[in-house]
């Protein structure tokens, strides 16, 4: 025993975590005993992981450690450790370094790491009957911080603000923040009631709705069952109406009436009307939700203090009921930065036979998600964090909310019925994946997400990787009603984590649809990611990774670095003059000496009757270009800069060569379509080709009745051009509102942003017109017979669909962004100020091609 | 009255290594050392507060342009990419600096990509003032980076043994002069 206490000596030379827990393992089962819990706040060892604990650590410190910390080590009960912090803060509040660092430190931990807020709470509520002044400090900046979120429309920051405010409500002397909430829904309603597509009043309603749950999990006041039954009342008509973008957002489509969607994906604060309505029928159980304060806790407590500590006096302590500070809610309120969407409720896993994660029925499925989706978003800056708190999310949430971690999904069936069968992996992977599959987009560069997976996986693949495989399976089966952009950003993901892990997976599963037609989704699936791969990697070194019957998708061609220049070949047309221009411009030589050689085929197009010979003679000139450039991607940039001129005036001359410098391009990368799709992107920076040409390349000329909609080349050909161009739109927008310049500057872009808009619009509508045209089966050329077999025409309309979706819902999104009603009148006076600061940190679209 | 302030709970990934702090603290040591007239120069991290370029390191030799392109652009679309060559035989020798349009993209990038596998080897990224011509060069004795002289495991994607370790002891300790 003694070793226990004096165990500095025991961890000398070991620096090691596993050391640590064992050590904290031995301490905790001591912990348990008589008195033992009392130990960690008299120096010696206070079991803080992966700190040595020396007597002379200053009790600010102390304080900041154990709240970062809290709740994370399973070993230690939650109630001990809060109450222990809240010990130490309130004997040392006359420091003020000591008061500073709690009231920061509560604060900074609402709003970073929600998953702690009723443990944070915890420690305010012991630490108020400890010393009340605590409390009091906590509570006066906790709302004067919500002011501050509230003016600046920071309504995730609104939200974890009251739900710490929530949690702790045992302090208040009246109402709490009861009053807040029906001021909050007063703001949706006006807000609902000036618009129909309103968005921001709906999120007031849903932080109405989640900060229910904690608010009542927290008191004992039973006159709150009747005031949330009251609030519940109020916000149905808001929560059931279905907002006008809904079904624009939600990840599948209906593709005929026998079908059935993967999932009926709803809306969240729907969903969570009902299942909060569920939760008041049964007397608001709320199991999920931890309760760390224990009332109860600080009789014992005083009991205990005053029999082991003598200079204790063994004073009793009284609980202080504070007074509630007056919340305004600013009307009207600021919409915030960020423009607002409607949500749908994503998983992979609910609602199936085997209860992995909680169903949508049960409330617990809201919170967990709303708290993993926040961590996830707020701490996207540490990708390793954030990955640990998901590998530990039991520790966060009530005992027996989960299994035990890495429990095997086959195990579940055999759980008994009383014990919980929800696999934290499983829910937190199922988080991770709504934000993949979150429309328009999700907070941050899907790249994040992946990262985010990679590292968990990482972490614990035992335990991560089976539930990524249902995942994957999962999604794999729904590929044919998903939305389009939502089945690229799987392909890329899926793509981007195989590069991470070997390229393995189980690809022989997938046999039986390598046969499919090429036109099933499937199958454009599976080409799609071996592409991605390729693109990550090399040809070779894909194709060892997959089983014989796919090889044939990776033919020889593809490991050819460099691709062969066609004019080489002296069958192809014009082969002379490709191979001297080739020659002419490897050497440098002048732009009078090519157009010698241009002309010469001018001349002879001309006489074939060909009727545009440009187009033949800016073949040869960017397929030399191409090959020049085959080396990498640097070499054909610095080729087209210095070819630029020409390829500028060919453009600006006739239309049908300006497509033509795309169709060299394609067809000179055949097997390396990436490739082809960042040349047209570069080329598009610098003008050559405009986003109008690429729009009438792809889904004109080369629409081939449709089929071209199952590649993903042209798919991402198309959201990199329409990237491009709403990025530029909002980037016009954000300088129109940009107050540092001059307002005649301002006035200027103002006039400019509605041609920029037009353009946008006009581009949109060419998709929208070329791809309905597939859709609704009208694609077909005359001249091309029916014969061509209806199967196909099967499997080309729902492509038509997909896409027609996708485009209706780009534009909708960027009319919520750029459009008049989004924009307003240009203001000069400081009202703009606020817009300013919005416009400023509007999201840029993220990547997502 | 003490002040206590805190920006993050948890540490950021977007910050400049510690391997670019120390380097720039020795060098900034150097400098006072070498030359006290010369005024002090500005704090790293204000010097990379608009930084829109990244150095990456830990690359294969057979990495190529397109596959860094395909994985970093995931990050924001990329304004340039400089191979960093072998000195003497102008060949890839592992690294290279992406330069990015906006300096979210290159935060976005040191969160997100660095740190991640491309051509299944984990790489390094760092923030970076800026490409400059001749940093694309090798600084090592035998005109790759100065990590593969030295290095004694062998590692096929970037040519074998460390080229002093292939050689046997000679070299090693050089830095001592001869006797």
């Amino acid at each position: 025993m003694a070793d226990y206490y004096n165990g500095n000596d025991r961890r000398g030379g070991y620096n090691k975590r596993k050391r640590f827990r064992e050590d904290d393992d031995e301490q905790d089962r001591n912990d348990r005993g008589d008195h033992g819990d009392r130990r960690g706040d008299r120096g010696g060892r206070g079991g803080y992981r992966n700190q040595r604990q020396r007597p002379d650590v200053p009790p600010g410190t102390k304080i900041r450690r154990g709240l970062l910390e809290i709740a994370e080590d399973p070993l230690r009960l939650p109630q001990d450790v809060a109450a222990n912090i809240a010990k130490l803060a309130a004997d040392n509040y006359d420091d003020d370094f000591v008061k500073d660092t709690l009231v920061t430190v509560v604060l900074r931990l609402t709003i970073e790491q929600p998953l702690k807020i009723p443990f944070v709470a915890a420690v305010v509520l012991y630490a108020n009957a400890e010393k009340s002044q605590t409390a009091q400090d906590v509570i006066n900046r906790a709302v004067q911080q919500l002011h501050e979120f509230l003016q600046a429309g920071k309504w995730r920051e609104v939200k974890l603000v009251l739900r710490l405010l929530a949690c702790l409500s045992p302090l208040y002397e009246e109402d709490g923040i009861v009053p807040i909430l029906d001021d909050l829904f007063g703001r949706a309603v006006d807000l609902q009631t000036a618009s129909t597509d309103d968005a921001v009043g709906i999120e007031l309603v849903k932080i109405i709705l989640l900060t229910i749950p904690y608010l009542l999990a927290s008191s004992t006041d039973p006159s709150l069952h009747q005031k949330a039954a009251e609030l519940l009342e109020k916000t149905d008509i808001v929560a059931s109406t279905p907002h006008v973008l809904e079904s624009l957002v939600d990840p599948y489509l209906t593709m005929n009436e026998n079908s059935e969607k993967p999932m009926a994906c709803q809306s969240v604060i729907s969903l969570l009307q009902r299942q909060l309505q569920g939760e008041a029928s049964n007397g608001w159980p709320l199991k999920c939700i931890p309760r760390v304060y224990d009332p109860n806790r600080e009789q014992q407590d005083a009991d205990l203090e005053a029999h082991i500590e003598s200079n204790g006096g063994g004073e009793a302590k009284t609980f202080t009921k504070i007074a509630f500070p007056t919340v305004t809610i600013p009307s009207p309120v600021n919409p915030g930065t960020r423009v607002l969407f409607p949500e749908v409720y994503f998983s992979l896993y609910a609602d199936q036979e085997i209860e992995s994660v909680p169903p949508t029925s049960n409330v617990a499925s809201s919170l967990l998600r709303d708290a993993i989706i926040d961590t996830v978003n707020i701490l996207d800056f540490n990708r390793n964090v954030t990955a640990r708190f998901l590998n530990e999310i039991d520790c966060f949430w009530a005992p027996d909310t989960f299994v035990k971690r890495a429990t095997a999904f086959d195990k579940l069936r055999d759980m008994p019925h009383d014990r919980p069968t929800w696999k934290p992996e499983d829910v937190t992977i199922d988080a991770v994946f709504s934000q993949i599959f979150q429309l328009p987009t999700p907070e941050h560069k899907l790249v994040y997400y992946h990262s985010l997976i990679t590292e968990s996986c990482k972490i614990s693949p035992q335990a991560i990787a089976p539930s990524l495989g249902r995942a994957i399976r999962f999604l794999f089966r729904s590929v044919d009603c998903m939305d389009l952009e939502l089945a690229n950003r799987f392909m890329d993901w899926f793509g981007h984590h195989l590069s991470n892990f070997e390229f393995r997976w189980k690809w022989t599963e997938w046999i039986p649809e390598v046969a499919l037609p090429e036109l099933s989704p499937r199958k454009a699936f599976i080409r799609g990611v071996l592409d991605k791969e390729i693109q990550l990697s090399f040809a070779k070194r894909v194709r060892d990774t997959l089983p014989q019957e796919y090889h044939f998708m990776i033919p020889a061609s593809k490991e050819n670095e460099v691709p062969e220049f066609k004019f080489n070949d002296q069958l192809t047309p014009f082969s002379a003059e490709g191979i001297q221009v080739l020659a002419m411009l490897k050497k440098k030589a002048p732009e009078e000496e090519i157009q010698k050689i241009l002309d010469v085929v001018h001349e002879k197009g001309a006489a074939q009757g060909i009727s545009d010979p440009l187009v033949a003679s800016t073949d040869i000139y960017m397929t030399a270009i191409c090959s020049i450039g085959s080396k990498s991607l640097s070499h054909v940039l610095s080729t087209i800069d210095r070819c630029k001129d020409r390829l500028l005036a060919v453009g600006s001359k006739s239309e049908l060569a300006r497509r033509q410098i795309i169709s060299s391009v394609v067809d000179f990368w055949a097997d390396h379509p990436g490739t082809a799709v960042n040349i047209i992107d570069k080329l598009l920076n610098y003008t050559i080709v405009t986003p109008m040409s690429v729009i009438g390349w792809a889904l004109q000329d080369h629409l081939e009745n449709g089929r071209a909609l199952a590649s993903s080349q042209i798919y991402d050909l198309i959201a990199i051009t329409m990237f491009k161009v709403t990025n530029r739109v909002r980037q016009v927008l954000r300088e129109r509102n940009n107050l540092t310049l001059q307002f005649s500057q301002r006035q200027q872009i103002d006039e400019a942003l509605p041609l920029e808009r037009q353009g946008m619009r006009d581009l949109f509508t060419a998709i929208e017109n070329a791809v309905s045209s597939v859709a609704n089966g009208t694609a077909n050329d005359m001249n091309e017979q029916l014969d061509s077999d209806s199967a196909d025409n099967a499997l080309i309309v729902p492509w038509g669909v997909r896409w027609a979706r996708v485009w209706k819902r780009k534009a909708a999104v960027e009319e919520a962004v750029v459009g008049e009603a989004a924009v307003g009148p240009l203001e000069e006076s400081s009202a703009v100020e606020e817009q300013m600061v919005a416009g400023d940190e509007v999201e840029d679209m993220d990547q997502v091609v | 009255m003490p002040q206590f302030t805190m920006r993050n709970t948890v540490d950021r990934l977007d910050k400049p290594s510690s391997y670019a702090m120390s380097k720039y603290k020795k060098r900034r040591r150097n400098d006072e050392y070498n030359d006290n007239n010369r005024p002090a120069s500005p704090d790293l991290e204000e010097k990379l507060a608009d930084a829109t370029t990244l150095y990456v390191g830990n690359l294969s030799f057979y990495t190529t342009e397109e596959q860094i392109h395909a994985l970093f652009s995931k990050a924001g679309e990329i304004k340039r990419l400089v191979m960093g060559l072998d000195r003497f035989h102008k060949t890839p020798c592992g690294f290279c600096f992406v330069e990015y349009y906006t300096h979210q993209d290159a935060l976005d990038c040191l969160k997100y990509v660095g740190g991640t596998k491309l051509d299944e080897r984990i790489i390094r990224c760092d923030l970076d003032e800026g490409f400059s011509e001749g940093r694309q060069y090798g600084r090592g004795k035998s005109g790759g980076q100065v990590r593969d002289e030295y290095r004694e495991e062998f590692d096929p994607g970037r040519g074998g043994y460390g080229r002093k370790f292939r050689e046997g002891d000679d070299g090693y300790g050089d830095e001592y002069g001869a006797q």
